[in-house]
């Protein structure tokens, strides 16, 4: 441990509890929020792409008033790029021990580190493919065009054989970390104290994580498998899209 | 049954330099034995599977109850008192090593200093030697804490939960998992915490609570059932209200 003050008042140790408490909080507040947000709004693609187109519409309308980059950069990139470069330096701190003692929270632990690897460079790839990081790197990125949402997400996808099954591992990935980082969660916050919560809220984040999963890949069985000509929307939905999210009878 | 034998299999170490290497014993069998006394047997007969002579091979021991915690050792690769693994109920051949968490004195003598260090550290004990009033009655704890400090208060420093825990290692920081048993332990005392916001600094930084990774190993391998990781939990929250007092009274 360091030499730092262990006294009534403390000392610079504060700091490094604080870090590590932001990484854990930035796990569930913002990019937890975010991911069910994400995946519930992709899934309303199952409803018909009118549902879907009418979800992006309402986030992109951000756009038009120019805050949408603002948003996404201080909302979801910084605080992944935090909890990920946290994240990975607290994977270093420790050494996985799985074969020795085959304990369920322990196979839990050594998951989190390898699906937090495996969400990383899905994370990479996915928003090279739909987004930004299209503009930089190799060809065949920034599919996505928010005002043709369903068709040009189900184009993107389809686009090679080997999309559908990164995006069902690059889901499962990342909805197991983040069930169960909630359960982590909450005991690293003193939330649930003793080995009888947490067996019981073990099972609440196990059937958060269910759910999720069923969500995140429902929307991927309709965007791999529907002939992306049939997920047209008429175009004139997206250009209005501020004065659809404005008017009070929406 | 009189060819029946005990085989062994024991890591063993010269020296705190030397290197490490794998000897064979075999003994008569006799039933009741447990390791400590097969161990004694094989010091008066110091003799390896080959036949020749060779150094005895070198532990620690103590109460031969557990309750003392001098004879941990990987049995069989399980780290556990040596006193209370019963011959009869291992699978043969009995492979010993030191435990590997831990500075090796020699064969299967380790040095757990560090575990000691780390009670140093948090203050484990009760201050009652100071300028204040320590009460001129014991004070008074409800049966229901005494009976939970109760379960704390049984640790032997044996150091099983620091071996199966994937965050301690001998080159990290973290002081794994018992002493936070000994601070929630002391915390709970009405005297002891007087030293509480100290006991928690003492645990913020960088090697304290935060750099647990809720693989529970350590409660799974205690041999006296410590509670630890509703220790780590209820610790959890006891940092976290103390840095927000800290933000106000510092
Ligand atoms: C992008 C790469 C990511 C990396 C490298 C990463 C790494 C990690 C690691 C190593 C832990 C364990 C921390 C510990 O044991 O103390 C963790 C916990 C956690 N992660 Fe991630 N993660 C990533 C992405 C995500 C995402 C996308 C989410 C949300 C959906 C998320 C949510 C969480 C939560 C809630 C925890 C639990 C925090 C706690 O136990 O207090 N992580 N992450
Ligand atoms: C069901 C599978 C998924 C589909 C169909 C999907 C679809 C999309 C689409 C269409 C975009 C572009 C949105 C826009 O530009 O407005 C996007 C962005 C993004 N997705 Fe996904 N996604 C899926 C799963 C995931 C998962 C599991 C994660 C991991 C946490 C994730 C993280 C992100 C991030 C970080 C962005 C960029 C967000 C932004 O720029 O605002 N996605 N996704
Ligand atoms: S908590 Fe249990 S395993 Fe850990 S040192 Fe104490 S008695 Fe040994």
């Amino acid at each position: 441990m360091t030499e730092a003050s262990n006294g009534p008042r403390g000392g610079s140790e504060v700091g490094y509890f604080l870090i590590r408490r932001l990484h854990s909080l930035t796990g569930i507040i913002p990019i937890g929020v975010f991911l069910c947000f994400h995946l519930t709004i992709n899934a309303t693609v199952v409803l018909g792409p009118d549902k879907f187109q009418a979800g992006v519409d309402r986030i992109h309308a951000m756009d038009e008033l120019g805050v949408l980059k603002i948003v996404e950069v201080v909302g979801i990139f910084i605080p992944l790029a935090i909890h990920a470069v946290l994240g990975l330096q607290i994977w270093l701190t420790g050494r996985q021990n799985v074969l020795a003692y085959r304990y369920g929270a322990n196979i839990r632990y050594t998951l989190q580190r390898w699906t937090a690897l495996i969400t990383l460079a899905f994370i990479l790839f996915h928003v090279w493919q739909m987004h930004w990081l299209g503009g930089w790197f190799p060809p065949g990125g920034e599919q996505f065009v928010p005002g043709q949402a369903p068709k040009s997400a189900a184009e993107a996808i389809q686009a090679s054989t080997w999309y559908a099954p990164i995006y069902v591992i690059g889901v499962l990935a990342a909805v197991f970390h983040f069930a169960n980082g909630i359960w982590t969660f909450l005991i690293s916050w003193g939330v649930t104290i003793t080995r009888r919560t947490q067996g019981r809220v073990g099972y609440v984040c196990a059937a958060v994580g269910i759910v999720f999963a069923a969500v995140g890949l429902s929307s991927l069985v309709v965007l791999k498998t529907t002939d992306p000509a049939t997920l047209h929307v008429e175009p004139h939905e997206a250009s209005h899209a501020v004065a659809v999210n404005l008017d009070p009878a929406d | 049954m009189a060819d029946r034998e005990i085989q062994f299999n024991v890591k063993r170490q010269d020296g705190p330099e030397a290197a490490p290497y794998w000897e064979e014993f075999t003994m008569p069998y006799s039933s009741g034995h447990n390791v400590v006394s097969a161990l004694m047997y094989l010091r008066e007969h110091p003799c390896n599977a080959n036949g020749e002579t060779v150094n005895p091979v070198v532990w620690d021991c103590n109460c031969m109850e557990e309750v003392c915690g001098a004879c941990a050792m990987l049995i069989n690769g399980v780290p556990r008192q040596a006193c209370a693994a019963l011959v009869d109920d291992l699978e043969q051949p009995i492979v010993l090593e030191p435990l590997s968490k831990f500075p090796v004195v020699r064969d299967l003598v380790v040095d757990r200093q560090r575990m000691f260090d780390a009670l140093l550290k948090i203050k484990a004990w009760v201050p009652v030697d100071g300028s204040w009033d320590i009460h001129r009655h014991a004070p008074l704890i409800s049966p229901n804490e005494q009976s939970i400090r109760y379960l704390f208060s049984r640790c032997m420093t044996c150091g099983c939960c620091m071996e199966a825990c994937p965050q301690f290692q001998q080159d990290s920081k973290f002081i794994g998992p018992a002493p936070f048993a000994q601070v929630r332990l002391h915390n709970s005392h009405p005297t002891g915490s007087f030293f509480n916001p100290d006991r928690l600094h003492a645990i913020m930084g960088e090697g304290g609570i935060t750099d647990c990774g809720n693989a529970q190993n350590c409660v799974e391998v205690c041999p006296k059932d410590i509670p630890l990781t509703d220790a780590i939990a209820e610790l959890g929250r006891q940092t976290t209200i103390q840095w927000i007092r800290d933000l106000f009274v510092r």
